[in-house]
Protein backbone atom coordinates (compact mmCIF):
# COMPACT_ATOMS: atom_id res chain seq x y z
CA UNK A 1 0.00 0.00 0.00
CA UNK A 2 1.56 3.35 -0.95
CA UNK A 3 1.84 6.19 1.92
CA UNK A 4 -0.87 8.21 0.57
CA UNK A 5 -3.32 5.09 0.61
CA UNK A 6 -2.19 4.37 4.20
CA UNK A 7 -2.59 7.91 5.29
CA UNK A 8 -6.14 8.07 3.39
CA UNK A 9 -7.37 5.02 5.69
CA UNK A 10 -5.88 6.33 8.41
CA UNK A 11 -7.29 9.45 8.13
CA UNK A 12 -10.51 8.32 7.60
CA UNK A 13 -10.50 5.95 10.53
CA UNK A 14 -9.78 8.52 13.29
CA UNK A 15 -12.48 10.89 12.11
CA UNK A 16 -14.91 7.37 12.50
CA UNK A 17 -12.84 6.96 15.87
CA UNK A 18 -13.46 10.13 16.87
CA UNK A 19 -17.21 10.30 16.12
CA UNK A 20 -17.25 7.07 18.54
CA UNK A 21 -15.51 8.99 21.20
CA UNK A 22 -17.63 11.87 21.16
CA UNK A 23 -20.92 9.37 21.22
CA UNK A 24 -19.61 6.98 23.72
CA UNK A 25 -21.31 7.31 27.18
CA UNK A 26 -19.24 4.17 28.10
CA UNK A 27 -15.67 5.41 30.25
CA UNK A 28 -14.33 2.29 28.87
CA UNK A 29 -14.84 2.75 25.38
CA UNK A 30 -14.23 6.74 25.78
CA UNK A 31 -10.88 5.94 26.91
CA UNK A 32 -9.86 3.19 24.13
CA UNK A 33 -11.45 5.26 21.76
CA UNK A 34 -9.12 7.95 23.05
CA UNK A 35 -6.05 6.25 22.82
CA UNK A 36 -6.89 4.98 19.15
CA UNK A 37 -7.64 8.67 18.50
CA UNK A 38 -3.96 9.41 19.92
CA UNK A 39 -2.29 6.38 18.03
CA UNK A 40 -3.69 7.29 14.77
CA UNK A 41 -2.31 10.57 15.08
CA UNK A 42 0.79 9.02 15.99
CA UNK A 43 0.84 7.38 13.01
CA UNK A 44 0.28 10.06 10.48
CA UNK A 45 2.94 11.89 11.87
CA UNK A 46 5.31 8.98 11.25
CA UNK A 47 4.40 9.11 7.55
CA UNK A 48 4.85 12.74 7.78
CA UNK A 49 1.29 14.07 7.92
CA UNK A 50 1.86 16.48 10.38
CA UNK A 51 -0.82 18.84 11.91
CA UNK A 52 -0.77 19.01 15.66
CA UNK A 53 0.84 18.32 18.65
CA UNK A 54 -1.55 15.91 19.79
CA UNK A 55 -5.05 14.94 18.96
CA UNK A 56 -6.50 17.63 21.59
CA UNK A 57 -4.55 20.36 19.56
CA UNK A 58 -6.05 18.95 16.07
CA UNK A 59 -9.23 21.48 15.26
CA UNK A 60 -11.94 18.68 15.02
CA UNK B 1 1.75 -17.07 14.04
CA UNK B 2 4.42 -14.11 14.59
CA UNK B 3 3.46 -10.46 16.00
CA UNK B 4 4.76 -8.87 13.07
CA UNK B 5 4.09 -10.38 9.39
CA UNK B 6 7.23 -11.86 8.32
CA UNK B 7 7.80 -9.53 5.46
CA UNK B 8 7.67 -6.61 8.04
CA UNK B 9 9.76 -8.28 10.40
CA UNK B 10 12.41 -8.45 7.85
CA UNK B 11 12.43 -5.10 7.19
CA UNK B 12 15.89 -3.25 7.72
CA UNK B 13 14.36 0.19 9.75
CA UNK B 14 11.51 0.66 12.17
CA UNK B 15 9.90 3.25 9.96
CA UNK B 16 11.77 3.11 6.15
CA UNK B 17 9.48 6.06 5.38
CA UNK B 18 11.79 8.52 7.20
CA UNK B 19 14.93 6.67 8.12
CA UNK B 20 16.09 6.84 4.45
CA UNK B 21 14.46 9.99 3.32
CA UNK B 22 16.55 11.98 1.13
CA UNK B 23 18.53 15.00 3.48
CA UNK B 24 15.93 17.84 1.75
CA UNK B 25 12.54 16.48 2.63
CA UNK B 26 13.87 15.58 5.87
CA UNK B 27 14.78 19.42 6.68
CA UNK B 28 10.94 20.48 5.04
CA UNK B 29 9.08 18.04 7.27
CA UNK B 30 11.13 19.56 10.14
CA UNK B 31 9.91 22.93 9.26
CA UNK B 32 6.32 22.09 9.69
CA UNK B 33 7.07 19.88 13.05
CA UNK B 34 8.82 22.94 14.42
CA UNK B 35 5.91 25.13 13.24
CA UNK B 36 3.65 22.64 14.75
CA UNK B 37 5.96 22.73 18.16
CA UNK B 38 5.95 26.44 18.51
CA UNK B 39 2.63 27.30 17.77
CA UNK B 40 1.78 24.54 20.32
CA UNK B 41 3.94 25.61 22.71
CA UNK B 42 3.41 29.55 22.46
CA UNK B 43 -0.66 28.80 22.95
CA UNK B 44 -0.14 26.71 25.76
CA UNK B 45 2.53 26.70 27.90
CA UNK B 46 3.62 30.38 29.79
CA UNK B 47 6.40 30.24 29.86
CA UNK B 48 7.15 30.33 26.08
CA UNK B 49 4.32 32.62 25.35
CA UNK B 50 6.70 34.85 28.00
CA UNK B 51 9.96 33.51 26.63
CA UNK B 52 9.08 34.70 22.58
CA UNK B 53 7.15 38.12 23.91
CA UNK B 54 10.34 38.82 25.58
CA UNK B 55 11.89 38.36 22.25
CA UNK B 56 9.29 39.93 20.10
CA UNK B 57 8.65 36.70 18.20
CA UNK B 58 5.37 35.28 17.15
CA UNK B 59 5.21 31.48 15.88
CA UNK B 60 3.63 32.30 12.57
CA UNK B 61 6.87 34.57 11.93
CA UNK B 62 8.90 31.33 12.10
CA UNK B 63 8.47 30.95 8.44
CA UNK B 64 12.32 29.23 7.17
CA UNK B 65 14.79 26.91 9.12
CA UNK B 66 16.57 30.47 9.27
CA UNK B 67 13.90 31.73 11.27
CA UNK B 68 14.13 29.14 13.69
CA UNK B 69 17.70 29.41 13.95
CA UNK B 70 17.90 33.37 14.42
CA UNK B 71 14.66 34.44 15.60
CA UNK B 72 14.14 31.93 18.19
CA UNK B 73 15.75 31.48 21.34
CA UNK B 74 17.74 28.87 23.33
CA UNK B 75 16.55 28.00 26.80
CA UNK B 76 18.43 26.63 29.45
CA UNK B 77 17.70 24.16 32.52
CA UNK B 78 17.98 27.10 34.89
CA UNK B 79 14.56 29.16 33.02
CA UNK B 80 12.72 25.67 33.46
CA UNK B 81 13.45 25.59 36.84
CA UNK B 82 12.48 29.23 37.12
CA UNK B 83 8.99 28.80 35.61
CA UNK B 84 8.46 25.66 37.98
CA UNK B 85 8.56 27.97 40.76
CA UNK B 86 5.94 30.03 40.02
CA UNK B 87 3.85 27.31 41.42
CA UNK B 88 5.15 24.30 41.76
CA UNK B 89 6.11 21.32 40.64
CA UNK B 90 5.46 22.54 37.01
CA UNK B 91 3.74 26.03 37.14
CA UNK B 92 4.47 28.25 33.96
CA UNK B 93 6.15 25.22 32.19
CA UNK B 94 2.98 23.60 31.83
CA UNK B 95 1.36 22.79 29.05
CA UNK B 96 -1.52 20.30 29.10
CA UNK B 97 -4.21 19.63 32.00
CA UNK B 98 -2.92 16.86 34.78
CA UNK B 99 -5.93 14.85 33.36
CA UNK B 100 -3.70 13.83 30.47
CA UNK B 101 -0.44 13.06 32.82
CA UNK B 102 0.82 9.83 32.39
CA UNK B 103 3.85 9.08 34.76
CA UNK B 104 5.96 11.90 36.46
CA UNK B 105 9.64 11.90 36.16
CA UNK B 106 12.39 14.09 38.63
CA UNK B 107 15.82 14.86 38.06
CA UNK B 108 18.03 14.53 41.00
CA UNK B 109 18.40 17.83 41.68
CA UNK B 110 22.40 17.56 42.62
CA UNK B 111 23.70 20.60 41.05
CA UNK B 112 20.24 22.82 42.22
CA UNK B 113 16.23 21.92 42.72
CA UNK B 114 15.04 18.94 40.90
CA UNK B 115 13.64 19.83 37.61
CA UNK B 116 10.27 18.04 37.41
CA UNK B 117 8.97 16.08 33.96
CA UNK B 118 5.61 15.24 33.38
CA UNK B 119 4.69 12.97 30.66
CA UNK B 120 1.86 12.53 29.05
CA UNK B 121 0.66 8.88 27.05
CA UNK B 122 1.63 10.46 24.04
CA UNK B 123 4.74 11.43 25.31
CA UNK B 124 5.83 8.29 26.96
CA UNK B 125 4.43 6.18 24.02
CA UNK B 126 7.16 8.35 21.93
CA UNK B 127 9.86 8.36 24.22
CA UNK B 128 9.44 4.42 24.09
CA UNK B 129 9.79 4.67 20.50
CA UNK B 130 12.38 6.33 20.16
CA UNK B 131 14.26 3.27 21.55
CA UNK B 132 12.54 1.08 19.31
CA UNK B 133 14.60 2.34 16.13
CA UNK B 134 17.88 1.10 18.06
CA UNK B 135 16.39 -2.23 18.83
CA UNK B 136 14.88 -3.04 15.57
CA UNK B 137 17.81 -2.17 13.83
CA UNK B 138 19.84 -4.54 16.26
CA UNK B 139 17.68 -7.24 15.42
CA UNK B 140 15.92 -7.40 18.40
CA UNK B 141 11.98 -8.28 17.77
CA UNK B 142 9.30 -9.31 19.66
CA UNK B 143 10.14 -12.86 20.29
CA UNK B 144 13.02 -11.63 22.52
CA UNK B 145 13.10 -10.73 26.39
CA UNK B 146 14.36 -7.79 27.86
CA UNK B 147 16.21 -7.61 31.53
CA UNK B 148 16.27 -4.94 33.62
CA UNK B 149 19.07 -4.87 36.17
CA UNK B 150 17.73 -1.81 38.26
CA UNK B 151 15.23 -0.80 40.65
CA UNK B 152 12.17 1.61 39.17
CA UNK B 153 12.29 5.42 40.77
CA UNK B 154 11.58 8.65 40.23
CA UNK B 155 13.92 9.52 37.61
CA UNK B 156 13.22 8.93 33.82
CA UNK B 157 16.67 6.70 33.17
CA UNK B 158 15.47 3.58 31.47
CA UNK B 159 11.88 3.91 32.02
CA UNK B 160 11.46 5.14 28.92
CA UNK B 161 13.66 2.28 27.54
CA UNK B 162 10.32 0.09 28.93
CA UNK B 163 7.89 1.63 27.38
CA UNK B 164 9.96 0.72 23.95
CA UNK B 165 9.81 -2.58 25.03
CA UNK B 166 6.18 -2.60 25.61
CA UNK B 167 5.97 -0.14 22.00
CA UNK B 168 7.99 -3.25 20.34
CA UNK B 169 6.02 -6.03 21.64
CA UNK B 170 9.23 -7.57 23.39
CA UNK B 171 9.33 -9.23 26.93
CA UNK B 172 10.36 -7.32 30.15
CA UNK B 173 11.71 -8.75 32.72
CA UNK B 174 12.64 -6.45 36.16
CA UNK B 175 15.50 -7.18 38.40
CA UNK B 176 14.48 -4.59 40.29
CA UNK B 177 14.46 -4.75 44.08
CA UNK B 178 17.46 -7.22 43.80
CA UNK B 179 21.14 -6.87 44.33
CA UNK B 180 23.58 -7.57 41.79
CA UNK B 181 24.70 -11.06 43.39
CA UNK B 182 20.19 -12.27 42.76
CA UNK B 183 20.28 -10.12 39.88
CA UNK B 184 22.69 -12.89 37.44
CA UNK B 185 20.83 -15.56 39.23
CA UNK B 186 17.46 -14.28 37.48
CA UNK B 187 19.78 -13.86 34.38
CA UNK B 188 20.39 -17.55 34.32
CA UNK B 189 16.87 -18.77 35.32
CA UNK B 190 14.66 -16.41 32.87
CA UNK B 191 17.56 -16.67 29.87
CA UNK B 192 16.57 -12.86 28.94
CA UNK B 193 18.08 -11.93 25.65
CA UNK B 194 18.80 -8.45 25.80
CA UNK B 195 20.13 -6.32 29.16
CA UNK B 196 19.76 -2.66 29.37
CA UNK B 197 22.69 -0.98 31.90
CA UNK B 198 24.63 1.93 32.31
CA UNK B 199 28.37 1.29 31.11
CA UNK B 200 29.69 1.55 34.49
CA UNK B 201 27.02 -1.45 35.57
CA UNK B 202 27.85 -3.53 32.59
CA UNK B 203 31.21 -3.29 33.86
CA UNK B 204 30.09 -3.76 37.29
CA UNK B 205 28.40 -6.48 36.81
CA UNK B 206 31.24 -8.50 36.04
CA UNK B 207 33.38 -8.00 39.15
CA UNK B 208 30.40 -9.49 40.78
CA UNK B 209 30.18 -12.30 38.60
CA UNK B 210 33.45 -13.34 38.78
CA UNK B 211 32.98 -13.31 43.26
CA UNK B 212 30.27 -15.46 42.17
CA UNK B 213 32.30 -17.76 39.61
CA UNK B 214 29.65 -16.86 36.80
CA UNK B 215 30.92 -16.45 33.29
CA UNK B 216 28.58 -13.73 31.46
CA UNK B 217 30.10 -14.97 28.11
CA UNK B 218 28.13 -18.33 28.96
CA UNK B 219 24.66 -16.20 30.19
CA UNK B 220 21.63 -16.27 27.35
CA UNK B 221 22.57 -12.37 27.20
CA UNK B 222 23.40 -11.76 23.42
CA UNK B 223 22.79 -7.67 23.23
CA UNK B 224 24.04 -5.47 26.02
CA UNK B 225 22.24 -1.83 25.07
CA UNK B 226 23.64 1.02 27.51
CA UNK B 227 22.57 4.55 28.09
CA UNK B 228 23.04 7.34 30.66
CA UNK B 229 26.99 8.20 30.10
CA UNK B 230 29.35 7.42 27.60
CA UNK B 231 30.70 4.35 26.96
CA UNK B 232 28.53 2.44 24.03
CA UNK B 233 30.51 4.54 21.35
CA UNK B 234 34.04 4.65 23.27
CA UNK B 235 35.30 1.59 20.89
CA UNK B 236 37.09 0.19 23.86
CA UNK B 237 34.23 0.19 26.24
CA UNK B 238 32.09 -1.03 23.95
CA UNK B 239 34.98 -3.71 23.01
CA UNK B 240 35.24 -4.63 26.78
CA UNK B 241 31.42 -4.40 27.84
CA UNK B 242 31.40 -7.21 24.36
CA UNK B 243 34.08 -9.30 25.82
CA UNK B 244 32.49 -9.77 29.42
CA UNK B 245 29.12 -10.18 28.12
CA UNK B 246 30.18 -12.62 24.91
CA UNK B 247 27.42 -10.12 23.67
CA UNK B 248 27.08 -7.22 21.28
CA UNK B 249 26.64 -3.94 22.80
CA UNK B 250 24.72 -0.79 21.25
CA UNK B 251 24.07 2.53 22.98
CA UNK B 252 20.96 4.88 23.17
CA UNK B 253 21.83 8.60 23.95
CA UNK B 254 19.35 10.20 25.66
CA UNK B 255 18.79 13.51 28.11
CA UNK B 256 16.38 13.04 31.38
CA UNK B 257 13.96 16.01 30.47
CA UNK B 258 13.87 15.47 26.77
CA UNK B 259 13.96 12.03 26.30
CA UNK B 260 15.56 9.59 24.23
CA UNK B 261 17.15 11.63 21.54
CA UNK B 262 19.60 9.20 19.87
CA UNK B 263 19.57 5.71 18.92
CA UNK B 264 22.67 4.15 18.25
CA UNK B 265 23.88 3.47 15.18
CA UNK B 266 23.57 -0.22 14.30
CA UNK B 267 27.34 0.03 12.61
CA UNK B 268 27.76 1.02 16.97
CA UNK B 269 30.98 4.13 16.41
CA UNK B 270 27.61 6.50 16.97
CA UNK B 271 24.04 7.15 17.35
CA UNK B 272 21.70 9.02 14.78
CA UNK B 273 19.19 11.84 15.96
CA UNK B 274 15.70 10.23 16.06
CA UNK B 275 14.59 12.44 13.28
CA UNK B 276 10.64 11.78 13.81
CA UNK B 277 10.78 13.05 17.26
CA UNK B 278 13.52 15.17 17.63
CA UNK B 279 15.50 18.44 15.74
CA UNK B 280 18.90 19.29 16.60
CA UNK B 281 21.13 21.99 15.95
CA UNK B 282 25.05 21.70 16.67
CA UNK B 283 26.38 25.04 17.96
CA UNK B 284 29.73 27.28 18.90
CA UNK B 285 30.40 29.47 21.79
CA UNK B 286 28.45 32.32 19.59
CA UNK B 287 25.18 30.30 19.12
CA UNK B 288 25.84 29.88 15.46
CA UNK B 289 25.66 26.35 13.97
CA UNK B 290 28.95 24.77 12.97
CA UNK B 291 29.19 23.50 10.12
CA UNK B 292 28.28 19.69 9.31
CA UNK B 293 31.60 17.26 10.54
CA UNK B 294 32.42 20.13 13.21
CA UNK B 295 31.97 19.83 17.22
CA UNK B 296 29.23 21.80 18.97
CA UNK B 297 26.65 22.04 22.21
CA UNK B 298 24.28 20.04 20.70
CA UNK B 299 20.80 22.17 21.22
CA UNK B 300 17.25 20.24 20.88
CA UNK B 301 13.62 20.54 20.22
CA UNK B 302 11.23 17.81 21.46
CA UNK B 303 8.27 17.00 19.28
CA UNK B 304 6.54 14.79 21.72
CA UNK B 305 6.59 16.77 24.89
CA UNK B 306 2.93 17.98 24.97
CA UNK B 307 3.25 18.47 28.83
CA UNK B 308 6.34 20.63 29.17
CA UNK B 309 7.37 21.74 25.59
CA UNK B 310 11.15 22.01 25.27
CA UNK B 311 12.06 23.99 21.93
CA UNK B 312 16.02 24.80 21.43
CA UNK B 313 16.81 22.97 24.72
CA UNK B 314 20.58 23.63 25.49
CA UNK B 315 21.62 20.31 26.44
CA UNK B 316 25.71 21.00 27.50
CA UNK B 317 26.90 17.99 25.57
CA UNK B 318 28.94 17.85 23.09
CA UNK B 319 28.53 16.23 19.78
CA UNK B 320 30.21 16.25 16.04
CA UNK B 321 27.30 15.99 13.46
CA UNK B 322 27.08 14.64 10.06
CA UNK B 323 24.86 14.31 7.19
CA UNK B 324 27.07 12.45 5.32
CA UNK B 325 25.34 9.17 4.02
CA UNK B 326 25.54 6.17 7.10
CA UNK B 327 26.84 3.02 6.37
CA UNK B 328 23.79 1.46 7.79
CA UNK B 329 21.63 3.33 5.02
CA UNK B 330 19.87 5.77 7.57
CA UNK B 331 20.06 9.27 6.31
CA UNK B 332 19.63 10.79 9.81
CA UNK B 333 22.11 13.13 11.04
CA UNK B 334 24.87 11.13 12.91
CA UNK B 335 26.97 11.70 15.13
CA UNK B 336 30.37 9.77 15.15
CA UNK B 337 31.72 9.26 18.45
CA UNK B 338 28.61 9.79 20.30
CA UNK B 339 28.54 12.28 23.47
CA UNK B 340 32.20 13.57 23.37
CA UNK B 341 32.07 15.28 26.98
CA UNK B 342 30.27 18.40 28.66
CA UNK B 343 30.54 22.04 27.66
CA UNK B 344 31.14 22.36 31.10
CA UNK B 345 33.73 19.38 30.69
CA UNK B 346 35.75 21.37 27.44
CA UNK B 347 39.37 21.44 28.25
CA UNK B 348 41.95 23.34 26.22
CA UNK B 349 45.30 22.73 26.21
CA UNK B 350 47.58 24.93 24.77
CA UNK B 351 44.81 25.72 22.18
CA UNK B 352 44.05 22.09 21.57
CA UNK B 353 40.71 21.19 22.54
CA UNK B 354 40.83 17.73 24.40
CA UNK B 355 37.41 15.67 25.20
CA UNK B 356 37.05 13.53 28.48
CA UNK B 357 35.82 10.35 25.54
CA UNK B 358 38.83 10.93 23.84
CA UNK B 359 40.78 10.83 27.17
CA UNK B 360 38.71 7.56 28.09
CA UNK B 361 39.41 5.96 24.09
CA UNK B 362 43.41 6.60 24.62
CA UNK B 363 43.49 4.95 27.86
CA UNK B 364 41.96 1.82 26.49
CA UNK B 365 44.86 1.63 24.04
CA UNK B 366 47.45 1.44 26.89
CA UNK B 367 48.16 -1.91 27.52
CA UNK B 368 48.12 -2.87 31.33
CA UNK B 369 45.51 -0.70 32.15
CA UNK B 370 42.14 -1.16 33.07
CA UNK B 371 38.76 0.33 32.73
CA UNK B 372 39.04 2.64 35.82
CA UNK B 373 40.24 5.81 36.08
CA UNK B 374 40.04 9.34 36.60
CA UNK B 375 40.79 12.71 34.45
CA UNK B 376 41.51 16.14 36.93
CA UNK B 377 41.27 19.42 34.83
CA UNK B 378 43.09 22.38 36.68
CA UNK B 379 43.91 25.70 35.26
CA UNK B 380 47.36 27.72 35.32
CA UNK B 381 47.99 31.20 34.81
CA UNK B 382 47.11 30.59 30.88
CA UNK B 383 46.21 27.08 30.24
CA UNK B 384 43.80 24.26 31.15
CA UNK B 385 46.48 21.18 32.50
CA UNK B 386 45.13 17.76 32.29
CA UNK B 387 46.04 14.72 35.01
CA UNK B 388 44.92 11.40 34.59
CA UNK B 389 45.08 8.71 37.65
CA UNK B 390 44.31 5.13 36.01
CA UNK B 391 44.37 1.60 37.79
CA UNK B 392 46.63 -0.80 36.28
CA UNK B 393 45.12 -4.41 35.62
CA UNK B 394 45.31 -6.68 38.64
CA UNK B 395 47.91 -8.82 36.47
CA UNK B 396 50.62 -6.37 36.71
CA UNK B 397 53.47 -6.14 39.13
CA UNK B 398 53.70 -2.72 41.01
CA UNK B 399 57.14 -1.84 39.48
CA UNK B 400 55.66 -1.42 36.15
CA UNK B 401 53.79 1.18 36.46
CA UNK B 402 55.62 3.82 36.12
CA UNK B 403 56.93 2.93 32.91
CA UNK B 404 53.13 2.14 31.87
CA UNK B 405 51.81 5.61 33.06
CA UNK B 406 55.15 7.21 30.28
CA UNK B 407 53.14 4.68 27.56
CA UNK B 408 50.27 6.60 28.41
CA UNK B 409 51.45 9.86 28.15
CA UNK B 410 53.04 8.96 24.95
CA UNK B 411 49.73 7.72 23.86
CA UNK B 412 47.95 11.05 24.39
CA UNK B 413 51.28 13.02 23.15
CA UNK B 414 51.66 11.29 20.13
CA UNK B 415 47.81 11.51 18.78
CA UNK B 416 46.22 14.84 20.22
CA UNK B 417 49.44 16.51 20.86
CA UNK B 418 49.23 17.96 24.29
CA UNK B 419 51.16 16.73 27.47
CA UNK B 420 49.19 15.01 29.79
CA UNK B 421 50.74 13.27 33.18
CA UNK B 422 49.16 9.93 33.93
CA UNK B 423 49.70 7.98 37.67
CA UNK B 424 49.37 4.59 37.47
CA UNK B 425 48.21 3.31 40.61
CA UNK B 426 47.10 -0.14 42.37
CA UNK B 427 44.05 -2.16 41.62
CA UNK B 428 40.67 -0.94 43.54
CA UNK B 429 42.68 2.65 44.89
CA UNK B 430 39.63 4.34 42.81
CA UNK B 431 36.40 4.52 43.74
CA UNK B 432 33.79 1.75 42.46
CA UNK B 433 30.52 3.15 41.06
CA UNK B 434 27.56 1.12 40.32
CA UNK B 435 25.60 3.28 38.27
CA UNK B 436 27.02 6.17 36.72
CA UNK B 437 31.00 6.49 37.45
CA UNK B 438 32.03 9.99 38.35
CA UNK B 439 35.30 10.39 36.39
CA UNK B 440 35.78 13.84 35.75
CA UNK B 441 37.03 16.25 38.41
CA UNK B 442 37.38 20.11 37.33
CA UNK B 443 38.98 22.15 39.69
CA UNK B 444 39.02 25.13 37.12
CA UNK B 445 37.24 28.45 38.27
CA UNK B 446 33.71 28.50 36.53
CA UNK B 447 34.63 31.90 34.54
CA UNK B 448 37.00 29.52 32.35
CA UNK B 449 34.18 27.10 31.32
CA UNK B 450 32.37 27.17 28.14
CA UNK B 451 29.66 30.06 27.94
CA UNK B 452 27.07 30.19 25.24
CA UNK B 453 26.73 33.75 24.67
CA UNK B 454 24.42 32.84 20.95
CA UNK B 455 21.62 35.21 19.91
CA UNK B 456 18.13 35.04 21.87
CA UNK B 457 19.58 34.41 24.96
CA UNK B 458 17.38 35.66 27.68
Amino acid sequence: MTREETLERLRELQTRVQELRQASDNPAIERTMQLLDLYCHMARWELGDVRAMNPEAESR
Amino acid sequence: MNLYKPAVEAQKFWNPYTQTMARADLDRLHLRKLQTAIEYAYAKSPMYRKLLDRHKVKPEQIRTMDDFVKRLPFIDKKEILDAQAVSPPFGDALAISEDFFHQRFATSGSTGAPLHIPLTYHSAELWGESWVYLYWAAGIRARHSFYFPFNWGIFAAFWSAYMGVRRLGATVVSGGGLDSKARLRQIEQYRPDVMLATPTYALYLGETAREMGVDLAKTSISTVIVSGEPGGSIPATRHAIEALWGARCYELYGIAEIGPTNPGCPLQEGNHLCEDWYHALVVDESGNPVPYGEVGEHIVTSYIQDGQPLIKYRTHDLVRWTDQPCGCGSTWLYYPGGVLGRTDHMIIVKGVNVYPAAVEALLHRVSGLSEHYEVHVDRDATNDFVTVKAEARADIDGVRYAEIGRDAAGVFKSVIGVSIDVTVQAPGSLPRYELKAKRFFDHRPAGHRWQLAGRGQA
